[in-house]
């Protein structure tokens, strides 16, 4: 007899790598022989993870149609299978598996516009976190500021594109009539995706403030996020750029350290758990 | 409404509006948490990452009962995320109580176990489907959820007796019921029933609830009914009409 374990990586190949024969043998069979019955379970496993997928980028789905969207379903699934019991996690590889498919083609952009997607999913089930309080911020010492390091809410995510993938996804909202055609090259997008009363928001940033952000979530001290931010945009206003950000909930900790490296002694400055 | 029941993975998220809106249900009803994805029939190890997320929700959310099911759905860390029938041979009972122990273990209380729907048997498969639940239930300490509408569209593929299923099973383990429509497809000649959970409870598996009620006394039904959802009315007055088969059956016991 068959050992459980070999049996269910059997039907796993069956499933996953079309290699029915090696489980059909270990099933009963009659007018529905074996082959169509382990095929029933094949179609459940490519529905269940389309329709999922579809889900989580109904942009994407719209834009490429849905026969051509499953296959690209079943391409993903080909390499990159889920790996949990929780479905929600197939999206994540979902952007790059796209640049790399079409990068160098006229859909090139379907690759940022499924990181957009993806950063919403991402967004709405983050944790909730209080923002920072400014008078944290108040009390440090002037000659310490450099030093600070910031961390970001769970459910702010930055995206950065050469296309307009704003104006594309609220262009091919199901309540939207599609009608407007949109020039790819009618715009770059740098974009902070945030949680604001339970609604998803899509706030375009300068290149000053999404540069600022982008180094801060790295965890790199203000003082070279400021510079790398300056680079860009020579008028850039740091004491503004902060206070909107804090006020937006973006910023939720800060503590000021010298390094990167998380094992380094830090001193908190009452960043909120 | 008496009370709710919930997919568990739905709200393993860390934060969001679906998990605040369970908050507010949770607040008002009885709840229940109802698993698809641990894949406790898998011959991998448990996945810790996944039963310490229930962990936490079980702990948040204080459910009146927690399920799972009576399959497997991953193996050399490929998930298929379905609900896919086990052999009935002794090996699988073995590994099924281990597997059923640990996780009652991890959460500190009873879980139920529900049979699925299938569409195929294993060869090697010794007893019949009801014979290892039962044993299950006997040996690890779980609970059953009978899902009649599983046991029906099962009997119909199988071509074995609904009835004797339900016979089968002891009295005292079930501690929830199941209720679904299904859809019934066509191969060949022959019929192939199809768990769907997406349009009425058909008048069979009404019949086997109420010979299921006989013999498990009053315990919580459910009508799941989560593909092509209908208005609410149409759903109130499926769970209307459970609710009033209950009440006849416990007439005609009392």
């Amino acid at each position: 007899m068959l050992p459980l374990r070999e049996l269910q990586l059997r039907f796993c190949a069956a499933v996953f790598d079309d290699a029915l024969d090696a489980v059909t043998p270990w099933i009963h069979g009659d007018e529905i022989d074996a082959e169509a019955r382990v095929s029933i379970y094949r179609h459940n496993v490519h529905e269940g993870f389309t329709k999922t997928l579809a889900l989580e980028f109904p942009v994407i789905e719209r834009l490429v149609g849905e026969d051509y969207f499953r296959q690209l379903a079943l391409l993903l699934l080909a390499e990159h299978p889920s790996r949990a019991g929780n479905l929600h996690h197939i999206g994540a590889p979902f952007s790059l598996f796209l640049r790399r498919r079409f990068e160098g083609t006229p859909y090139s952009y379907l690759s940022d516009v499924a990181a957009l997607e993806w950063a919403y999913q991402e967004s709405m089930v983050a944790a909730e976190v209080p923002p920072l309080d400014l008078d944290t911020l108040r009390s440090v010492a002037p000659h310490a500021y450099e030093q600070l390091r910031f961390a970001l809410h769970p459910a702010c995510v930055l995206v950065r594109s050469a296309y307009p993938i704003v104006r594309i996804w609220t262009t091919n909202q199901q309540n939207v009539g599609n009608e407007e055609v949109i020039e790819l090259s009618s715009g770059a997008d740098l974009v902070l995706v945030r949680r604001a009363d339970d609604a998803i928001e899509f706030r375009r940033l300068s290149v000053g403030d999404f540069t600022l952000l982008g180094a801060l979530a790295r965890d790199t001290a203000l003082g070279d996020a400021l510079e790398a931010a300056r680079a860009l945009d020579p008028d850039f206003n740091l004491g503004a750029a902060l206070r909107r950000f804090i006020a937006l909930g973006v910023l939720t900790g800060v503590r000021i350290s010298a390094s990167t490296s998380a094992a380094e002694s830090t001193s908190a400055e009452g960043a909120p758990q | 409404m008496g009370w709710f029941e919930a997919h568990s993975e739905n709200y393993f998220a860390a934060g969001g509006s679906q998990r605040e809106s369970l908050e507010r249900i949770r607040a008002d009803y009885a709840l229940s948490l109802h698993g698809v994805g641990l894949s406790i029939g898998s011959t991998d190890p448990l996945d810790r990452a996944h039963l310490n997320e229930l962990v936490r929700l079980v702990r948040d959310f204080a459910p009146m009962l927690v399920s799972e099911h009576l399959s497997w759905g991953s193996v050399g860390g490929r998930f298929m995320n379905d609900l896919l029938p086990l052999p009935y041979t002794e090996e699988a009972l073995r590994h099924m109580v281990t597997r059923v122990r640990a996780v009652q273990d991890a959460l500190g209380r009873q879980i139920l176990i529900e049979n699925v729907s299938s569409y195929l048997q294993f060869t090697c498969s010794e007893v019949p489907e009801w014979e290892f639940l039962a044993a299950l239930a006997d040996e690890s300490g779980c609970g059953i959820l009978l899902a009649v509408n599983n046991v029906y569209v099962s009997a119909m593929n199988h071509g074995f007796d609904a009835c004797a299923y339900v016979d089968g099973i002891p009295g005292s383990v079930v501690k929830e019921i199941h209720l679904a429509g299904h859809a019934v497809n066509r191969v060949g000649r022959r019929e192939l029933r199809i768990d769907t959970h997406n349009t009425h409870v058909c008048d069979a598996v009404w019949d086997l609830y109420a010979l299921a009620l006989k013999r498990f006394g009053r315990v919580p039904a459910l009508i799941e009914w989560d593909a092509d959802i209908p208005a609410l009315e149409v759903l109130v007055a499926e769970a209307h009409k459970a609710d009033q088969i209950m009440e006849t059956c416990r007439a005609a016991t009392a």
